[in-house]
């Protein structure tokens, strides 16, 4: 009965563009950053701002962005962030190189996805009946990346797919397939948060648990879904890079977790959860690839970029903080 | 001696405080009143130095002072007792008397130190405990006592204290009330916030009224009564409390047959029937809120049974009694009633996401509609749709926690302490609106401990004491002394 349109309030709509124009502002603010970040780096190495270098950028923004977008779920649902990215990525990188030489590119492809499909489960259900996602997913990393191991017999994996060898390297329309994928996937994950139901839950889930359940929402639900996009995004990582390179190994993405975290956090989804979206994920990961690059064409060496990226995340961390505090 | 003129302080493009003045005189006790959102804290925040406003002048003995900080505050002589105590239980008495005090130096013996603090701690009626027990050991009304006590030994010369008496009983809000005394006794500007009408012509020389940001002159304790002075509060005439109760009996809606539950230690039958609003009184642990929860589902049902609609009923958890059109809402509102960091119509349509969006995707305009139907129902101003509903008064929270509930139309609610933290005026307009929805065929179920409300807002009451029903009784024919003496001794009046 409420679903009568003549009751619509003008100054309820204020109210929105009020919310809308807070929207804006960050959004804006975010691309002044990454603008006036270009600009002064263009200036002091014209490589810098070469069309060529852009698409090095987004490319070497895809491969972390896609984990970090898929990762944001489990920030925004409360969850923290997973310790087990890069291990899952072997695993699925290995199982992808195992079934692909066995029964062929598409059967392979569909039982990758089952497989990380069941990975994300399995640590959503843990976490959702015994609590803690950082101990959870670091126990579980081991798990993966073991039995990664196993898997491969502890050697490199090959496969000899032209299928997938496109999927690696192709350019449709002069762009990188991974790139196009990291936007594809970034547009869907915003989608999917703002747009449905399930990702309003995941909000309203790391907005406040304790609520969510007393509305009647269901958190062990919300939390494994949220594991299981995390897992998703992590495999279509993986498929990727052993498309690109033809093999597999259980040592592979070996410490990039840090990197996956710092792009959600530099993105300035809030850790508390309830905020955010995996847009931000995406442009968090953009920037660190711009500065990454920056100081890769200025010849920093690589403790020094190490230490840059770091310092980086630290400072998004305080300035988000204080912002927060500021706008309440 | 405090004079604070044309304070202005907004949030975003809101306007909390209008261009307030207020004034206290040494040695006396000036209350501060206002529903709810009137700018009450605010303008006690900005003394105490956590809330800096954009414009206005603060004034102590016609010294204009500039408090940015708490540090300011304790150096132009405000001290401040905030609602949530700043006490810190895992130490000694004494060092939560001398608490942030910097001029003890670095040589500080507990012996020492305790003889120090005896005297504040006598002066506020603590005499009777030892400076070194630890502090976790004192009631909560101790605590507040030992603040007032800080308060003494920092010699503060105006005292703010933010509704130091919500969460105690009649007995302890006499033992602040005497501290209270001491302080304006010793000739300090005491400024007391408070809800509770009884103390403010008990204790107070002068009121000052806020109202939506805006003050008034501050009138003469005496020259008032209860009645002008919620018209005051609300500047308008409150003409009644409490809606009138409905007639005729409709069908029974819920059986509740020798259950058992956490929180009950005897079995419990009760009906409600559709359209009826049952009242169930008593104190904290009485089992009174236990009876809720196991129709809600978030406890276990030890034994007996329930008939919903005179079909076995016997929910699991919260999913279930909401699928049976049963809602929850529990006495906590910051902890599981609201989502603060939301906004209003997000929190609104939480419950009734699946009613909101089709195929799994959110429809925004059914959520907008959604949403003003609700705050039609509920009287939640549309302005605040933009607002976060942690920043919203605790009456405008209080009506999204249980408003949200509508959204799933409901043909049971449960509610525990639907006014806890909300002033008068939120209050009545609260109570009319569980009137109105029990009148439209609902079935209400509260629990409380305010005694007033149960006889005021139930059609039937029970009493609890100690995990069981004392008894059932139209509330008609209760009064407040028998429900009152109910939920304290019941041994007597079963006998």
């Amino acid at each position: 009965m409420f679903l009568t349109k003549n009751d619509h309030q003008p100054i309820a709509n204020e109210a929105s563009q009020a919310a809308k124009q807070r929207h804006l502002r960050n959004a804006v603010l975010g691309l002044c950053v990454m603008t006036a970040f270009a600009t002064i780096a263009g200036f002091s190495n014209p490589t810098f701002t070469t069309v060529d270098n852009l698409f090095v950028v987004i490319r070497a923004a895809s491969m972390t962005g896609i984990v970090a977008i898929a990762m944001s779920f489990l920030t925004i649902s409360g969850n923290l962030f997973a310790l087990s990215a890069s291990s899952l990525g072997a695993l699925i990188a290995v199982v992808f190189a195992v079934t692909t030489s066995s029964f062929g590119f598409p059967i392979g492809l569909a039982l990758t996805f089952g497989v990380a499909v069941l990975c994300g489960l399995a640590q959503g259900i843990t976490v959702a009946g015994f609590g803690n996602p950082i101990i959870a997913t670091l126990a579980f990393g081991t798990v993966f990346r073991g039995f990664a191991a196993y898997l491969s017999g502890n050697s490199i994996v090959r496969i000899d797919s032209p299928a997938a060898l496109w999927l690696g390297t192709a350019r449709p329309f002069g762009v990188p397939t991974q790139s196009w994928i990291f936007m594809l996937c970034a547009l869907v994950c915003w989608a999917i948060i703002r747009h449905t139901k399930l990702g309003r839950q995941t909000i309203l889930c790391g907005s406040n648990p304790h609520a969510a359940r007393a509305s009647g929402l269901n958190l062990a639900f919300v939390t494994s879904s949220a594991f299981v996009f995390m897992s998703v995004g992590t495999a279509i990582m993986a498929i990727l890079n052993v498309a690109q390179f033809s093999q597999a190994k259980a040592d592979l993405f070996w410490g990039y977790d840090f990197d996956y975290i710092a792009a959600v956090l530099v993105g300035g989804i809030a850790l508390s959860g309830g905020k955010g979206s995996p847009m931000q994920a995406a442009l968090g990961a953009i920037l660190i690839a711009l500065l990454q690059n920056y100081m890769l064409l200025n010849g920093f060496s690589s403790g020094l970029r190490m230490t840059i990226v770091g310092a980086l995340v630290v400072a998004a961390i305080s300035v988000f903080h204080i912002m927060q505090g500021k706008v309440r | 001696m405090l004079r604070m003129t044309n304070i202005i302080k907004k949030y975003g493009p809101t306007l909390v405080l209008d261009e307030v003045q207020f004034a206290v005189e040494a040695g006396e006790v000036m209350a501060l009143m206002g529903e709810n959102g009137a700018g009450k804290s605010t303008l006690v925040k900005i003394l105490a130095g956590l809330e800096i406003p954009q414009a206005g002048t603060i004034e102590i003995d016609g010294h204009t002072k500039h408090i940015r900080s708490p540090r300011d505050s304790h150096a132009a002589g405000i001290g401040y007792v905030a609602q949530e105590l700043s006490i810190v239980p895992s130490l000694p008495v004494y060092e939560n008397v001398f608490l942030g005090d910097n001029t003890l130096g670095i040589l500080r013996t507990p012996r020492v130190l305790a003889k120090k603090a005896k005297p504040f701690l006598e002066s506020v009626g603590l005499g009777n405990i030892d400076p070194l027990t630890y502090t976790e050991s004192l009631s909560v009304a101790e605590r507040q006592l030992v603040e007032i006590a800080r308060l003494l030994s920092r010699e503060a010369r105006i005292a703010i204290l933010d509704e130091p008496t919500a969460a105690l009983s009649d007995a302890e809000i006499a033992r602040v009330k005497s501290a209270v005394r001491t302080l304006a006794g010793r000739g300090c500007a005491v400024i007391y916030v408070t809800h509770r009408m009884p103390e403010v012509f008990d204790l107070t020389d002068r009121v000052t009224v806020l109202r939506n940001g805006n003050s008034f002159p501050a009138l003469e304790t005496k020259n008032l009564t209860v009645d002008t002075l919620i018209e005051e509060m609300l500047g308008r005439r409150l003409d009644n409390m409490f809606p009138a109760r409905s007639d005729g009996l409709q069908e029974i809606k819920l059986q509740l047959s020798g259950v058992r539950g956490a929180g009950l230690r005897a079995p419990v039958s009760l009906n409600v029937r559709r359209g009826e609003i049952l009242g169930l009184a008593g104190q904290v642990g009485s089992g009174a809120s236990s009876v809720l929860r196991l129709i809600a589902g978030t406890i276990p049902l030890a034994e007996g049974h329930m008939l919903l609609d005179g079909a076995a009923f016997r929910p699991k958890n919260i999913s279930n009694s909401k699928q049976a059109g049963i809602a929850y809402c529990s006495d906590d509102r910051k902890h599981d009633g609201i989502f603060a960091g939301r906004s209003v119509p997000e929190n609104l349509s939480a419950p009734a996401l699946s009613i909101i969006s089709r195929a799994g995707f959110l429809s925004f305009g059914k959520e907008r509609r959604l949403a003003e139907y609700i705050s039609s129902r509920f009287g939640i101003d549309a302005s605040y749709f933009s607002r976060l509903a942690g920043n919203l008064s605790g009456g405008n929270q209080q009506k999204v926690a249980l408003g949200k509930w509508i959204g799933i139309n409901p043909n049971l609610l449960l509610v525990e302490e639907p006014t806890r933290g909300v002033d008068v005026g939120a209050r009545a307009e609260i109570y009319r609106h569980l009137r109105e929805l029990a009148n439209a065929g609902l079935c209400i179920i509260f629990a409380s401990s305010d005694t007033q409300e149960v006889l005021g807002l139930a059609d039937r009451v029970g009493t609890f004491f100690h995990g069981e029903l004392v008894r059932t009784m139209d509330a008609a024919d209760a009064t407040v002394q028998q429900i009152s003496k109910d939920v304290t001794h019941a041994t007597e009046a079963m006998a």
